[in-house]
């Protein structure tokens, strides 16, 4: 940056873009950038490839009685996808975005309120909902709402060999007899989301579940690895 | 854990990240053992023996044994004992409605002014901007304000005067604005004399001698958020030689 | 007394079952409820069928429509499920437009049909590109406790087998079909997918077949569809706590188990029906 761009600084430009390379589990590029949009109380833009989703979080927040929990805060979670309006796919997409970031919030630290995420799909490549989960994730962490754990979502296809392909793009999900997509957490590695279509043998699942695990390590990395240039940018 | 916490003070931590009670490697016969005691702050919670990091951030440390976390939210939340800037919201009965930024509306008491009593009210309309600190301010409670300190006295809280302005910053900025060898504001006096006034909930009012001085504090103070404190230097320098 | 606790404490209610590896209704953690079944009970549906899973109780109608086939898939077919939640099957649903949960489950429903192939959509095809069959499944449910998912497969299923199709005819003529509804034939039921459903309790105990109450109590939930050759269908979980992969594996020896109780008991409910015309 030279000089003169301090004068013209834009409020929230705290975190640049930035790559993580792919090497053994084979991952697309992988970009984000946190706090981008001024409004929202956290947000994020997360890119797989091509696929990109932006996300923000606004709360804790005053909560309409019909919706109030007396003992931990509501949590709403809205998917647009890029044309149309939200269908019968995105109610099950914003289900399962909604009870992975519920298991891994603290929401009984803010009970009577409301938060809401919203992910506004810009483009889908493929691995649309592990990119919404990456994105929710990133988004509630730039939030600082209070996390017990990190989640991350990986996408796994089989294709007719029966290769196992991560982070598929949309052409491969539609030549692959199986795809899964799961949600790991950063403290135990463990499944907390499973979404799948197509059918597949047991051996297959854990073969599928252990490559995600293996994903997931390189995924948090990039997360750390984020969160940590954004906050040496700010004094 | 004493140790483990201070190995990775300044270090950026992410929810899930732990630190184990661990049992010192040696053990001195020469002192009496000493049980250890960290004190946690904002994004450090205990979890049996474990203590995890439940917001990203920085970990800062201050001496003896306090730990905290420090994070660019811009929600506020209340504590208890923080000043704040709120907004007057609407009259109900005994208590006023103040906005202070959080999930909640605050209440506050027509008699916690300084001199107020059942006859003398004190005057507070709706809209009106007040300086005032939390008596209760938990999960599960409305949080409430009071205008006097424990005392009694004002202490600089009350309704605002006319003139000035109110704008936002993030609550990092306000942190930063408040401790002790703050160099944001010692850069500031530099500039021009004003009257300002920082909020813990993230708003800030500057009152100075013209319209014109006022708004460009503003603008520098909304600025800064950003900045390296080599860019706020080289932009307080510039606007001090009037290139502004 | 019990009553007391159950209302003030239903968390720790429960708890106090599951120390003694029982739960409130009498069931062990890894027993199902009585499952009854009845086909053939809406006499205006092209097939249907009633399940019955403790309290809970989900009717399935099947209504086959001709239409055009899309341009994209002209050799296809289509099956169209919906699962309806009205007001009157729980409290906790209002009248209006399906809620979010009503539309997640369709569209499990929707993915299940596809996973598994239960019905080739090219069997419902009758002339490539002009005429096909719409499969319109409607699944019901009249009183909520807990489990609909498992509930609907088996409803959708039983329902699929006791549809019969009338033949259909082109006039070569007019070009217009002909519905000989004298003359009807069953649908060619490919793969026979059932769920189980399991919640977890305080982070650790697995349950079979949950209840309402159990379900709103648990830190998590998750189905499992396995089809006769013991193959997964579907494995979904929409997040809550996080389970390891012993316990999948569990969960999936326990579907496959179910999977051949239910097959079992659809062969026999319609092997009756069979006998009693």
């Amino acid at each position: 940056m030279t000089s003169s761009a301090c004068d013209t600084a834009s409020p929230r430009c705290s975190s640049m873009m930035e790559v993580c390379e792919a090497s053994s589990v084979s991952l697309r590029e992988f970009g984000c950038e946190q706090s981008l949009l001024s409004r929202p109380d956290g947000s994020s833009s997360f890119v797989q490839g091509d696929t990109s989703v932006m996300a923000g979080v606004y709360g804790p927040a005053e909560v309409k009685v019909s919706k109030e929990i007396y003992d931990r805060a509501t949590l709403e979670v809205l998917v647009q996808p890029k044309v149309g309006l939200p269908s019968v796919r995105e109610r099950s997409q914003e289900q399962c975005v909604r009870e992975t970031c519920e298991a891994s919030l603290l929401l009984s630290l803010h009970p009577r309120s409301a938060l809401t995420l919203v992910l506004q799909v810009l483009h889908d490549d493929g691995s649309l909902l592990s990119c919404c989960l990456n994105a929710a994730c990133m988004a509630l962490m730039d939030a600082g709402l209070p996390m017990s754990c990190l989640f991350c979502g990986v996408t796994c296809a089989i294709n007719t060999e029966g290769e196992i392909i991560t982070d598929p793009t949309a052409a491969q999900e539609k030549e692959s007899r199986a795809l899964m997509t799961f949600a790991i957490d950063s403290t135990e590695r463990r499944v907390m989301m499973s979404s799948t279509k197509g059918s597949f043998s047991v051996h297959e699942l854990q073969q599928c579940i252990a490559v995600s695990q293996e994903a997931s390590e390189k995924i948090f990395q990039f997360y750390r690895d984020s969160v940590k240039r954004r906050y040496s940018k700010t004094p | 854990m004493f140790s483990s916490l201070k190995r990775r003070v300044d270090e950026v931590l992410l929810p899930g990240d732990e630190f184990s009670f661990e049992a010192d490697d040696t053990i001195s016969l020469t002192e009496p053992a000493k049980p250890e005691k960290a004190v946690c702050g904002p994004g450090l919670r205990r979890s049996g023996d474990r203590l995890v990091v439940c917001k990203s951030g920085v970990l800062r440390h201050k001496a003896p044994n306090v730990f905290w976390i420090d994070s660019q939210q811009r929600r506020y939340v209340p504590a208890k004992g923080e000043s704040v800037i709120g907004i007057v919201t609407a009259k109900s009965g005994d208590v006023f409605k103040v906005d202070v930024g959080g999930s909640e509306q605050a209440s506050l008491s027509y008699l916690a002014f300084e001199g107020a009593t059942k006859r003398n009210r004190p005057n507070v309309q709706v809209g009106d901007l007040l300086f005032a600190q939390f008596i209760i301010a938990n999960k599960d409670m409305e949080p409430e304000l009071a205008c006097i300190d424990s005392s009694g006295r004002a202490n600089g809280m009350g309704v605002f005067g006319a003139g000035g302005l109110l704008f936002r910053v993030s609550l990092g900025l306000v942190r930063r604005l408040l401790a002790p060898q703050s160099e944001v504001r010692s850069d500031l006096e530099t500039l021009f004399p004003c009257e300002l006034v920082v909020g813990m909930n993230g708003r800030l009012w500057v009152k100075s001698s013209s319209i014109q001085q006022t708004l460009i504090i503003a603008n520098l103070l909304q600025s800064c958020d950003t900045m390296t404190a080599q860019q706020r230097k080289q932009l307080f320098r510039k606007v001090q030689q009037g290139a502004l | 007394m019990a009553a007391g606790f159950k209302t003030a404490e239903p968390l720790e209610y429960h708890r106090s079952f599951l120390k003694e590896n029982c739960r409130p209704d009498g069931r062990e953690l890894s027993e199902s409820r009585t499952t009854t079944l009845n086909i053939g009970s809406i006499s205006t549906a092209d097939g249907s069928a009633l399940v019955k899973m403790g309290n809970t109780t989900i009717i399935c109608g099947i209504k086959a429509e001709l239409a055009n086939p899309t341009v994209e898939a002209p050799g296809k077919g289509y099956i169209v499920p919906n699962v309806d939640l009205p007001p009157l099957c729980s409290s906790r649903f209002r009248p209006g437009p399906p809620g979010e949960q009503a539309q997640a489950a369709s569209q499990f429903i929707a993915d299940v049909i596809e996973s598994s192939e239960v019905i080739k959509t090219e069997d419902l095809c009758i002339d490539r590109g002009k005429l096909c069959w719409v499969l319109y499944c409607d699944m019901m449910c009249l009183d909520y406790d807990g489990n609909i998912l498992d509930a609907c497969i088996i409803a959708l299923l039983a329902a699929l087998k006791n549809t019969q199709l009338p033949e259909v005819t082109i006039n070569k003529e007019t070009c217009a079909p002909e519905v000989n509804p004298e003359k009807r034939c069953g649908l060619h039921i490919h793969k026979h997918p059932v769920g189980a459903s399991f919640c977890v309790f305080d982070d650790s105990i697995l349950i079979v077949d949950p209840t309402a109450e159990e379900e709103s109590l648990s830190t998590a939930q998750l189905t499992v569809v396995t089809d006769e050759e013991g193959r997964l269908c579907s494995l979904h979980k929409p997040g809550g706590t996080s389970l390891s992969g012993e316990k999948l594996q569990e969960c999936i020896s326990r579907a496959t188990a179910r999977q051949r109780e239910i097959q079992k008991l659809i062969d026999k409910v319609i092997h009756s029906v069979k006998t009693a015309q």
